[in-house]
């Protein structure tokens, strides 16, 4: 068992780094900005022409805000479906509901462009707010459907190849749509599911950030009925719980989340099956009273970190994040598994 | 299929105001739909009772429906049709919360957690007990740490589930039992993968938890022989709608044993109480 001093220094050193990499996030970028200028125009002292000011609170902070926001409800909606379905592997992608994001998307761009609705090219302004509602429309889609299945089926593991064949269906959709599109179109297409924190408003990511942490917090009250799951449905029925009721629940949280998250940034691989196994293993407990604060503290700092690494190159144009999560985050997460088994063994 | 020509009562008829009554159970169909259409039935009309202070084991082949019958208990597997009546309540009118401060379960539901230390899961049978968010009370404290004196597992406490031999893994699943307090606890096949000290150790708790602890016990075993020295009171179960009650004693004598598991030259000798090659004449 892990001491409780690691665990409380785990909650005071996590809050502290996220401190530390959002700043990072507000003061690296494409064109150099001093500290000083940084913690002016967060204190409102800058002048409001000043380019340093302008960058940080059109571009930078919109960023920084959406990549924790994000990190957060991944993270959160990947512990909810690992636990809910009792399988490691479960995770934003698996029910398909970022899949429907991506069918939404590939409406909009791919068939919009095709029917002479002009959004693609660099999906302009209005295109961007067209492309978001279109992917938390098919985001819902596919939530909606694997709601309705869930409540006639309550068996965990046949609504997963629900959910699974459901997102392959959907890519199926979609790669032909890609099939009979322009190479313009495609491009957008393209461009929109390698994912970006970067195309939020101040408002908009505010907004994120509230709505995830209202979520969040609706979930630290489902602590007992998580835990109970843990042992399986039938233990979880025997213990008193709606299991059929939750698992709904549950489904429709994580489910929202991935699909605010997607519609915003375009599906961020990896976080949100990782987080929770990090979580995990760096406190070694699956109670969910400190895996829920602990998954939101450590979804904020890998997605911070990951957003400042794609601006590492320093050209106007950062690395694609969906990239940047896998590439930073799949070695991480082998290292921290080998690592827990080699602890639960000897 | 016409339920009636199973009415003959199984030469025990339900007493159906005794105040020692724990559980009534009335013309019981156990199975589960495969399908709209399609409905598995094991058992079409059981009829019987759980008076207080027993130890029941219900014995017979794979298949011949025991588990389903013990899920139905609880509602976690819903029963066909029938009543399942705890005490003058009729189980389908209890909420969830109600019935598991009623009747608390060991399955044979492997976990497959790596984490959950053996307190977690005695704890999470705190649970049908305060709020839906609250943290457990002093109370719900020394029911836990009770029930693993009980079990006499204190040494246990703080090792991870994951890592403990079957049979400990097995005294935590009854400490979580134990913890829920309910007057009745049901247990599947609580000595299977347990070595034959451990299947006594077991059925010795479950034995005390009867006679000391005023707990009710119907549990499902393979063990056929432990179970006619533990139980007050067996179950025979098979297929086909077959369904015997009695003493262990009066079980033996009637030749119902033999009748139930005798095959391929393998009899039950009533002497001996164990299962023997078929001596050639």
């Amino acid at each position: 068992m892990i001491s409780r001093k690691h665990t409380s220094l785990f909650f005071v050193i996590l809050p502290l780094l996220i401190v530390f990499l959002f700043l990072i996030n507000l003061w690296y970028g494409s064109v150099n900005i001093s500290w000083i200028d940084v913690l002016d125009t967060l204190m409102l002292n800058s002048n409001q022409n000043q380019a340093s000011h302008i960058i940080i609170l059109q571009y930078r902070l919109p960023q920084a805000i959406t990549a924790m926001s994000v990190g957060i409800g991944l993270s959160i909606s990947g512990l909810l479906l690992q636990t809910t379905f009792n399988n490691p592997l479960a995770g934003p992608s698996v029910l398909g509901i970022s899949a429907g994001a991506s069918l939404g998307v590939a409406i909009m761009v791919l068939l919009g462009g095709s029917m002479g609705l002009k959004l693609s090219g660099n999906l302009y302004m209005l295109g961007d707010m067209a492309v978001v509602v279109a992917a938390f429309a098919g985001a819902l889609l596919v939530l909606l459907i694997i709601i309705f299945v869930s409540g006639k089926v309550g068996n965990a593991v046949t609504i997963l190849i629900i959910g699974i064949m459901i997102g392959y269906l959907v890519s199926a959709i979609v790669g032909t749509m890609q099939f009979f599109s322009s190479s313009e179109d495609l491009h957008a297409f393209i461009l929109w599911g390698l994912g970006s924190f970067s195309k939020t408003s101040l408002i908009q990511s505010i907004s994120i950030l509230i709505v995830t942490l209202v979520v969040v917090i609706l979930s630290m009250l489902f602590v007992k009925p998580l835990n109970a799951l843990l042992l399986g449905q039938q233990y979880a029925v025997s213990s008193g719980f709606n299991v059929k009721f939750l698992q709904t629940i549950f489904i429709l949280i994580s489910g929202f989340l991935i699909a605010l998250g997607t519609a915003f940034t375009g599906p961020i691989a990896f976080i949100g099956l990782a987080v929770p196994h990090i979580a995990r293993t760096i406190l070694r407990t699956s109670n969910h009273r400190l895996l829920l604060p602990a998954v939101v503290l450590i979804g904020a700092v890998l997605t911070l970190g990951c957003n400042f690494i794609s601006k590492l190159p320093g050209y106007d144009a950062s690395l694609p994040i969906n990239a940047v999560t896998s590439i930073v985050g799949a070695p991480i997460v082998i290292w921290v598994i080998i690592k827990g088994r080699r602890m639960s063994n000897g | 299929m016409d339920n009636s020509k199973f009415n003959s009562p199984d030469k025990i008829k339900p007493h159906l105001s005794s105040d020692n009554c724990i559980l009534r159970i009335e013309n019981l169909r156990t199975g589960y739909n495969l399908s709209r259409s399609k409905i598995v039935s094991l058992h079409n009309n059981i009829n019987i009772n759980i008076s207080k202070g027993e130890l029941i084991a219900m014995l017979g082949p794979n298949g011949a429906g025991k588990s389903t019958l013990l899920k139905s208990l609880t509602a976690i597997i819903p029963s066909l049709s029938g009543n399942i009546y705890y005490g003058n309540k009729n189980l389908n009118k209890l909420s969830r919360k109600e019935v598991a401060k009623l009747v608390a379960v060991v399955l044979t539901d492997k976990i497959a957690d790596r984490y959950l230390t053996a307190y977690d899961i005695v704890g999470t049978g705190r649970y049908p007990y305060g709020s839906f968010t609250g943290k457990l009370t002093s109370s719900d404290l020394q029911k836990i740490s009770n029930a693993f004196k009980v079990v006499g597992a204190q040494d246990l406490v703080t090792r991870v589930y994951y890592s403990l031999s079957d049979g400990e893994k097995q005294k935590i699943m009854l400490a979580r039992a134990i913890a829920q307090d309910t007057p009745l606890i049901l247990l599947d096949e609580p000595t299977a993968y347990i070595d034959s000290p451990g299947k006594v150790i077991i059925l010795n708790l479950l034995k005390e938890l009867v006679l000391k602890h005023n707990k009710t016990i119907l549990l499902t075993t393979h063990d056929t022989e432990l179970a006619l020295c533990y139980a007050d009171k067996l179950w025979l179960m098979g297929k086909e709608d077959y369904f015997q009650e009695g003493k262990p004693d009066d079980m033996i004598n009637s030749g119902l044993i033999n009748q139930l598991f005798d095959r391929d030259g393998v009899e039950f000798n009533k002497k001996n109480r164990r299962f023997e090659i078929k001596k050639k004449i």
